[in-house]
């Protein structure tokens, strides 16, 4: 009996850990042994460096060969007047399995839509006409919106205060990586952690 | 009745020990992550040819926790006092090239979450002063011992 409750109290934070993560939004094995948690904002410069040259090679090298799971957070700053949009129709769109290329598309299109505020022009290009419909009503849904309040307050209580930032997991060691940075150093430290 | 002089001299004991802690702590918390998180920080920078990075970031929290140390114990007062007023020196130096440039980017002074701005350079700059306060008064005791 003690034996039960003591495993039910190790695996405890593991389930909760992982039953806050939109499945949507992630990529790779929940079971992998680091956890790379991305808090970005579609508005924001370094987010789209980071999303565009940094982590197709964390992809390519550690989420692929099973090694990293990695999930994405809305972190919209208040100083981006249209982020939080962008951030709801992103999580709108993992509802349907089009996070990725939502989120493609408004980081390739940033400066435009930043600029001009037209944040549906970009999400629309890469969505079918039914499916735009879908992501239009799925944004205004309270749980949507609630999704990107609570990767807003997640990031909060991590104490983040730019992005993009990463939270890197590996057991019960949690490092905060910040900016767009440097894939060597990127590997380097991943490299280490699965030592 | 306590002379001036005793007041300063305990002024001057009460600031080394705590400008000392202040390097130790800047290097546990360096040295309690992996090397790889404070050498992005410096790497955020844009100073520093790579090789140069990994080299300060493997060094440079060594050097911190050394020189606090002599600092607390009042060893090689002349040579840390120095060493800390050049170090912080150089770092305010490029915390304002860099606010100035308009990069957002951490400072990287103690551990991660310390974005640069007008709050730490006026933090760093308080520092440096107290530091080159203590090296004037390391070299201005032992001009006086001669």
């Amino acid at each position: 009996m003690k034996l039960i409750a003591l495993v039910i109290a190790a695996v405890l934070p593991y389930l909760a850990a992982s039953s806050d993560v939109d499945p949507g939004k992630s990529l790779g094995s929940p079971s992998a042994p680091i956890r790379i948690e991305v808090f970005s904002d579609f508005e924001c410069p370094g987010c789209k460096g980071l999303h565009e040259q940094i982590l197709p090679l964390v992809m390519r090298d550690y989420v692929i060969p099973g090694k990293v799971y990695l999930v994405s957070r809305e972190f919209p700053l208040p100083m981006h007047q249209y982020s939080r949009e962008a951030a709801g129709y992103a999580t709108a769109a993992a509802r349907l399995g089009k996070y990725e290329q939502v989120a493609d598309a408004l980081f390739l299109k940033q400066v435009a839509w930043s600029a001009s505020g037209k944040v549906w022009d970009a999400v629309a290009n890469v969505l079918t006409p039914a499916e735009a419909k879908k992501v239009q009503s799925l944004a205004k849904d309270p749980a949507v919106l609630s999704e990107v309040q609570h990767d807003l307050e997640l990031g909060r209580a991590a104490a983040i205060n730019q992005t993009p930032t990463m939270i890197v997991t590996r057991g019960t060691s949690r490092f905060p990586v910040v900016g767009a940075v440097n894939y060597t150093l990127l590997r380097s430290l991943l490299d280490g952690l699965l030592k | 009745m306590v002379s001036s002089s005793r007041v300063f001299r305990a002024v001057v004991l009460a600031l080394r020990v705590a400008l000392g802690a202040v390097f130790v702590y800047a290097a546990w918390t360096k040295l309690r992550q992996p090397w790889e998180l404070f050498a992005m920080s410096i790497d955020a920078y844009k100073v520093l040819p790579y090789g140069a990075v990994v080299l300060v970031a493997r060094t440079l929290p060594w050097a911190e926790l050394l020189i606090g140390l002599a600092l607390m114990a009042g060893r090689w007062l002349k040579v840390s006092t120095a060493a800390a007023s050049l170090l912080l020196l150089g770092f305010f130096v490029l915390m304002v090239r860099t606010y100035a440039k308009g990069m957002r980017i951490d400072c990287g002074c103690f551990g991660l979450g310390d974005p640069i701005s007008a709050r730490t350079l006026a933090r760093d700059g308080t520092l440096l002063a107290g530091y080159l306060f203590l090296t004037w008064t390391s070299f201005r005791g032992r001009r006086k011992a001669a």
